[in-house]
């Protein structure tokens, strides 16, 4: 009967060994610890980073079950376009966009996931999705963020164009914003094919492997990922300026 | 392939994906969905559980209706779903659920019965070759990832994987609907997680009837001012859409600004001048929690019955 509703089935055919899953994960926790020891991990948020979080989370969840599960049944269903989704990925670098600490991305994936047991899909199948959510979808945030040295989408950093006006100096920062959300937006297609698909699904429910599909999904999922990605940041860019950050 | 045959195949199509809109949109509408996440003070026995023991029930109710067959899984939707009429305004409740579980089931039909090839069907229903062939899609369906024929079979199968979702679904709001945040934070406390994911997490539970409203206020506002007017009624459930569209980022932004002022609230209360909070209140077991826990141990051994009988899980997923 496995644990808490999980099959952990390892040798279905076509399905990613164990062994690569676990290494990437255990690099991936690694990761994060050396992260949160570097930032001072849970304690460096500070209050209002901890609200935004929460209110992200559940604008995320309002958003993928209600919302954009609405609206996407207007729509065919083909692996091009997925609202839901889109919806969270959006709301997600918003609130990076607000807090810019290396950790929100995971947090805010993190939250999204317990709100989500507690409003829509019980908490059966955990831990599974919470390590699975926040340490793919969170953590390529979180690198983002780190890469950019907290200045994720050029917020907060003074961009003089060498000396050419602050004409050119905006364009810089929105053309830099938009290649760092088409950026996410490649890395956010890949965890639901990848890890998803080819290991969680038949891992928790014993479902089947599929790589024609799984590829297929892939390379279908690109496109508009980073397409949203780049509108994401120019709209998180702008709702943090609103915000008054 | 004659026209006829392809008005009726994208009719078939957008009846599946309309039907639980219109009933989303007409039965539940967002003062609906407010209602059936939010907390409200009542007196039945769901609001006198200890939070831990309905989180355990809500994730034994997973684990039974995920590894036993699918009428298992309907009964359990079933009895969640009268335990919704012990709750202040039940009757409403109960009625709201009823919706969202009939709009789940149609709409998890229709995302798996189009797609589930005969070889997964045939797990279920052996014999392929005396399968009812109800339509036959256009041939460029296919690339949306449809089977080439839909089989009567393939959508009793849909429903089946349908009743699974169903029966969570109605467990994992019974927390929300029955406890107050309060508990759910000295749960969350009690269970040794992290002060800074609690406080996230109890804003975000805090957040999303909030959601509901404002967007319901948003819409309401923008009929007050004249939207739609003139328009025939046919149009009213698009303009609602929009309406309600138009209304998500200045929520989020209204939302976000209230940040700040909530943060400063909880600073100035010595929000985390502690690792730790002191209780003023203890989360206690009472009377209805073992009953309760009785129930859960003896939904476990029905599982396990039924899979020893050979009502287990008959009905694979389809990998996707």
């Amino acid at each position: 009967m496995g644990f808490n509703g999980i099959k952990a089935e390892v040798n279905v055919p076509g399905q990613i060994p164990w062994e690569i899953i676990l290494i990437y994960f255990i690099g991936a926790v690694l990761l994060a610890l050396y992260f949160g020891k570097k930032t001072g991990g849970l304690k460096a948020f500070t209050t209002v980073d901890l609200v935004y979080i929460g209110i992200a989370g559940a604008f995320s969840v309002v958003w993928e079950f209600y919302i954009g599960s609405f609206i996407g049944r207007f729509i065919p269903s083909t692996p091009f376009v997925s609202v839901g989704f889109w919806g969270r990925f959006v709301i997600v670098l918003i609130v990076a966009a607000l807090v810019r600490k290396v950790g929100t991305g995971m947090l805010t994936l993190f939250i999204f996931s317990l709100l989500s047991d507690i409003f829509h899909y019980g908490f059966g199948g955990e831990p599974m999705f919470f390590i699975y959510e926040t340490l793919t979808y969170g953590l390529f945030v979180d690198l983002m963020i780190a890469a950019t040295g907290g200045h994720i989408f050029n917020i907060g950093k003074e961009l003089t164009g060498g000396g050419t006006g602050s004409a050119t100096a905006t364009r810089l920062s929105t053309v830099l914003a938009l290649i760092q959300g088409a950026v996410l937006g490649f890395s956010w297609s890949i965890p639901d094919p990848i890890f998803y698909s080819a290991f969680f699904s038949p891992f928790i429910y014993g479902s089947y492997v599929n790589w024609s599909h799984i590829l297929f999904n892939l390379v279908a999922f690109i496109p508009g990922d980073v397409i949203i990605g780049a509108i994401g940041a120019i709209l998180a860019v702008r709702i943090a300026k609103a915000v008054g950050q | 392939m004659s026209v006829f045959h392809e008005v009726v195949s994208w009719l078939i199509l957008l009846y599946g994906v309309a039907l639980p809109v219109a009933v989303i949109l007409g039965v539940v509408r967002l003062t609906g969905l407010k209602e059936i996440t939010r907390f409200e003070t009542g007196s039945g026995f769901l609001y006198r559980l200890n939070p831990i023991t309905k989180v355990a029930f809500g994730v034994v109710v997973m684990i039974v209706a995920s590894v036993t067959i699918w009428w298992i899984g309907a009964t359990l939707t079933l009895a969640v779903s009268l335990l919704y009429l012990t709750m202040k305004d039940g009757l409403k409740k109960f009625g709201y659920l009823l919706a969202l579980i009939f709009t789940s089931l149609v709409g998890s039909t229709w995302s798996v019965a189009p797609y589930v090839p005969d070889t997964i069907l045939s797990m279920v229903f052996p014999n392929p070759s005396s399968y009812q062939v109800l339509w036959v899609w256009p041939s460029y369906f296919l690339a949306m990832g449809y089977q080439p024929e839909l089989t009567l079979q393939a959508l009793i199968y849909g429903v089946q994987i349908g009743f699974r979702v169903t029966a969570v679904l109605s467990s994992a709001l019974l927390l929300i609907l029955t406890t107050t945040t309060s508990d759910i934070f000295r749960m969350f406390t009690k269970l040794r997680v992290p002060l800074a994911i609690t406080f996230s997490l109890l804003v975000g539970v805090k957040t999303v009837p909030k959601i509901f409203e404002l967007l319901d206020s948003s819409v309401k506002m923008q009929f007050l001012r004249g939207l739609g007017e003139g328009k025939p009624r046919v149009l009213y459930p698009f303009l609602f859409f929009y309406a309600g569209l138009q209304g998500i980022v200045p929520t989020m932004v209204y939302l976000l600004r209230g940040a700040k002022t909530m943060a400063i609230s909880a600073d100035t209360r010595g929000f985390r001048a502690f690792n730790r909070r002191t209780e003023m209140k203890e989360l206690g077991f009472g009377r209805e929690d073992y009953v309760t826990f009785a129930v859960i141990v003896g939904l476990l051994a029905l599982a396990i019955i039924a899979n020893y009988l050979g009502f287990g899980r008959s009905i694979p997923y389809v990998g996707s």
